[in-house]
Parts: C-alpha cells; sequence; structure tokens
C-alpha cells in the first residue's frame, strides 16, 4: 500500500484490544461461579458463610462486564451496529423463550425453570443475533 | 446515497483489507458501505474520502434516498 496518506490518516483502532485478558477475565469469573455453585452444593456452611459464598462470583463477574463494555467501545459505527442487533434480537428471543416457558410451567407441561437456561438461552440467541445482522450487511 | 468507493479503490489498486487498515476500521464496514447496505456517519465518510484524496462529494452521491 502507498504512505500518501499516512500523515493525514492514521489507523486508530483495527479490532477490538485485549481480547485474550477478556478470554482470561471470562474463565477466571467461570472458575469462580462454578467453585461457588460445588461449594454451595457440597460444602455445609451456616447462613452467612453461605450468603458470602453466593456473592463469591460478583466481583469477577463485574470485572467481565467492565472488560466486555470497554471492547466495545473500541469497536467501530458499523461493528457496534450489528452489535446492537445482535442484543436486540437476543433480548427479545429470551424474553419470549422466558415468557413461553412460564406458561408452560403452568399448564403443568413442564418442571420449574433452571435460571442457567435463561444465560443459555441468551448466548445462544446473540449469536443466532450477531449472525443475522452481519448478514443483513454484509 | 450511492458511492463510488469500488471504483476509486481500482483506481490505488487497494484491497479493501487495506482501506479498512487505512482508516481504521473492520473490513466488515467497508464492504457494508461499499456495497450500499450501511450509510456512514459523517467521520467515516470523510476519512473515506480522504484516503482517496477526493471530497466527500467525489465518493458519496446522494440520490434522494436512503439504502439501508
Amino acid at each position: 500500500m502507498t504512505e500518501i496518506q499516512s500523515d493525514r490518516l492514521q489507523p486508530t483502532c483495527l479490532a477490538p484490544t485485549g481480547s485474550s485478558s477478556t478470554i482470561l477475565i471470562a474463565l477466571l469469573a467461570a472458575a469462580v461461579d462454578i467453585g461457588a455453585s460445588l461449594m454451595l452444593r457440597y460444602l455445609d456452611l451456616g447462613t452467612i458463610s453461605r450468603i458470602a459464598v453466593a456473592l463469591l462470583p460478583v466481583p469477577a463477574n463485574l470485572g467481565l462486564i467492565v472488560k466486555i463494555v470497554r471492547s466495545v467501545r473500541g469497536l467501530d459505527d458499523f461493528q457496534k451496529r450489528v452489535h446492537l442487533e445482535a442484543v436486540v434480537i437476543a433480548f427479545l428471543a429470551t424474553a419470549l423463550a422466558v415468557l413461553t416457558y412460564g406458561f408452560l410451567e403452568k399448564a403443568d407441561a413442564v418442571g420449574p425453570m433452571n435460571m442457567v437456561v435463561v444465560a443459555g438461552f441468551m448466548g445462544v440467541f446473540y449469536a443466532l443475533g450477531y449472525h443475522i445482522a452481519a448478514r443483513h450487511y454484509r | 446515497m450511492n458511492n463510488r468507493i469500488r471504483v476509486c479503490r481500482a483506481e490505488k489498486d487497494w484491497t479493501q483489507a487495506q482501506l479498512a487498515a487505512l482508516i481504521g476500521v473492520s473490513r466488515q464496514a467497508i464492504v457494508a458501505v461499499e456495497n450500499g447496505k450501511y450509510e456512514p456517519a459523517l467521520p467515516l465518510a470523510f476519512k473515506i474520502a480522504r484516503a482517496f484524496d477526493k471530497n466527500i462529494e467525489e465518493v458519496f452521491l446522494w440520490n434522494g434516498t436512503n439504502n439501508e
């Protein structure tokens, strides 16, 4: 590529920076989540200790949220739009799924919902939404 | 809005990835703008035009309608 514009146009952000550290924090948060879950299930703890263990995942997950928000701020406008559409699709589809499951639960067609499943729905619908949005602009 | 990005790129013999790297956006953004699927905000439109050493009106042509 020529260098004619190098004095006028400097590459700013080509990709979200620090993606490896985001993955590291996500793994750490997941480890704390699983650890806390196992401790609550298998250890015989007092009420205060159980509450403390239940709140143990909060700092790591907050750190993950901050990291993801910073990554999103590093995206260009087009990427932000695609992610926004993916989030909208994921939010609405998850709401619909939970609503439908709630009605099925009232109809005694299914058992009580596990909240982890809701997070799974969000993840799947987000991936689907991203695919749809990215395809729309291709 | 139409644009002449493909023509301008051909004149410079640049790929979409090279143009994207030069102005600091993702290649997907260039693809979407070039195909008329995404209308860029003014800063990006100016950056694209300046990358080609052209005025914004020489690259982006307003036809009175939004393509998106």
